[in-house]
């Protein structure tokens, strides 16, 4: 049994076993600036969450925590039930281990420039986790055929769209098999017609049970893909409930209030 | 006396030897340049404010000095302070190498300072971090992206060089004003080098604007 990095936690472990992510009581700001005011959620393995919220509201902010991205003031977060991201001695700490069973991909997709699609993929896994390259590669070609871009294995991305290169990145987090998968806007930054290729492909994701976060803005993605729906603002959860309770039929005046205005624009 | 566009033809031979000269002279400036220039760029975000403040102080003085003084300066003082002649070449060598490698290490750093900071964000989420963040994924892009400027600075370095004449190293300048001197043909002489220098730099700076334009287009994701 390897030694546990947060012995002193043993109580509260015991108590959050079951849930895959619990963030109990967090508390982040920039500066002056509070960003969460003691938010709590959990997350249990089966969820698809997608958290809704006013922009400017920490909706990227709370991706870029759980990814272990972000310092934080005050609270905890625990993966699998063990402490993953605490205060302590007026630091954050975090859990490696376990920062290593969480993935994200990011709005701009961010690949690198200087490899090849392949390449891509088997980075991080070849050289941070020790995966013999032919292995990554064969992991990386399923991956790349199941998202039909094995044609594009030996591109570099700047020859790829953004709808293509977003699909890598997905591709490219699932290569270190992540319990848990963030995505960040993910295609807030593509052109409308691109905008579907991604979403089937995470559909298909959600459709074999991979718990995933997601923050984005597309409503009826979000109808579609959630299995539950946080509104998150003034720095807390203000409502999380199934899709139909949070987008059709809220139950908070505030919630309410955001979800009519989103619908309205769209209109 | 009219212009005869035959002289600088008869001198061909001293022409070329002092282009040989020239040409490598640079390019030993150029490799003690681009090292110092990267090891200085590091320097320069030392945790150790020593060597950041002397990297610092080293790449304004001579980012800000003429290079020509900064030659003499070497050439006329340093036998003062060391007790020893370095002689014309070496002065020359530690001169625009030392001005290289001011100028080169800005391009590193702005290299460095251009990769984006998604970067680093997707790089911790994929447990790529410290020395392998560096080796595999910093080190790679920031040469891609200071090659083009690295380029430049060489092109820069080459006619800069036309300065070690006034030491009295016989590159291509040197020649052509001493035959010029001796021929009474100024104009027809330093015409012929201007064209020399040209007929080397200009070539080389089409060929970074192409090799420019390739790697802006690998990078533009």
């Amino acid at each position: 049994m390897r030694p546990r990095l947060f012995p002193w936690r043993k109580a509260t472990e015991t108590m959050v076993q079951n849930k895959l992510l619990k963030i109990h009581n967090l508390h982040k700001s920039y500066g002056d600036l509070e960003i969460f005011k003691g938010l709590s959620l959990a997350m249990d393995r089966g969820d698809r969450l997608v958290i809704i919220g006013p922009s400017g509201g920490g909706k990227s902010t709370l991706l870029r925590i759980v990814m272990g991205l972000e310092d934080i003031v005050g609270g905890d977060v625990y993966l699998d039930g063990k402490p993953y991201i605490l205060r302590d001695g007026g630091k954050t700490k975090i859990d490696h281990k376990l920062q290593a069973r969480v993935g994200m991909v990011f709005q701009h997709y961010t690949l690198f420039p200087h490899l090849d699609i392949l390449r891509n993929l088997t980075l991080a896994p070849v050289k941070t986790r020790g995966t013999p390259r032919a292995e990554a590669e064969a992991k990386a070609m399923a991956l790349l055929d199941r998202f039909g871009l094995a044609a594009k294995a030996r591109s570099y991305p700047s020859q790829l769209s953004g709808g293509q290169k977003q699909r890598v990145a997905i591709a490219r987090a699932l290569m270190l098999d992540p319990d848990l998968l963030l995505f960040d806007e993910v295609t807030s930054a593509l052109d409308p017609e691109l905008v579907a290729e991604v979403e089937a492909v995470m559909m298909e994701l959600a459709d074999q049970g991979m718990p995933m976060m997601i923050v984005t803005h597309d409503m009826h993605f979000a109808r579609n893909i959630a299995s539950r729906v946080v509104f998150a603002a003034g720095g807390v959860v203000v409502e999380d409930g199934p899709p139909e309770q949070v987008l059709d039929n809220p139950q908070v005046a505030r919630t309410r209030e955001f979800v009519e205005r989103v619908f309205a624009r769209k209109k | 006396m009219h212009f005869d566009p035959t002289i600088p033809f008869k001198y061909w031979d001293a022409l070329l030897i002092g282009l040989g000269t020239s040409l490598r002279l640079t390019l030993i400036c150029l490799a003690i340049g681009i090292a110092l220039g990267f090891v200085t760029s590091q320097a320069r975000q030392s945790r150790l404010l020593p060597v950041r403040a002397v990297a610092t102080f080293y790449v304004e003085l001579f980012r800000g000095t003429p290079v020509l003084i900064q030659l003499f300066w070497i050439f006329y003082c340093l036998p003062m302070l060391i007790g020893a002649e370095p002689g014309n070449f070496i002065s020359a060598v530690l001169s625009l190498s030392l001005y290289a490698g001011a100028i080169t290490s800005e391009t590193f750093r702005a290299a460095l300072k251009s990769i984006p900071r998604e970067q680093y964000d997707t790089c911790r989420a994929l447990g790529i971090t410290g020395l392998r963040l560096a080796i595999w994924v910093v080190l790679p892009q920031a040469l891609l992206r200071a090659i083009p400027t690295l380029l430049s600075n060489a092109v820069a370095l080459f006619k800069e060089s036309a300065l070690i004449s006034a030491v009295g190293m016989a590159d291509l300048m040197f020649i052509g004003s001493s035959i010029a001197n001796r021929t009474g043909r100024p104009v027809e002489m330093l015409t012929a080098v201007a064209i020399i220098y040209f007929t080397v730099a200009f070539p080389l700076t089409r060929i970074v604007g192409r090799i420019e334009a390739r790697i802006l287009r690998r990078l533009a994701v």
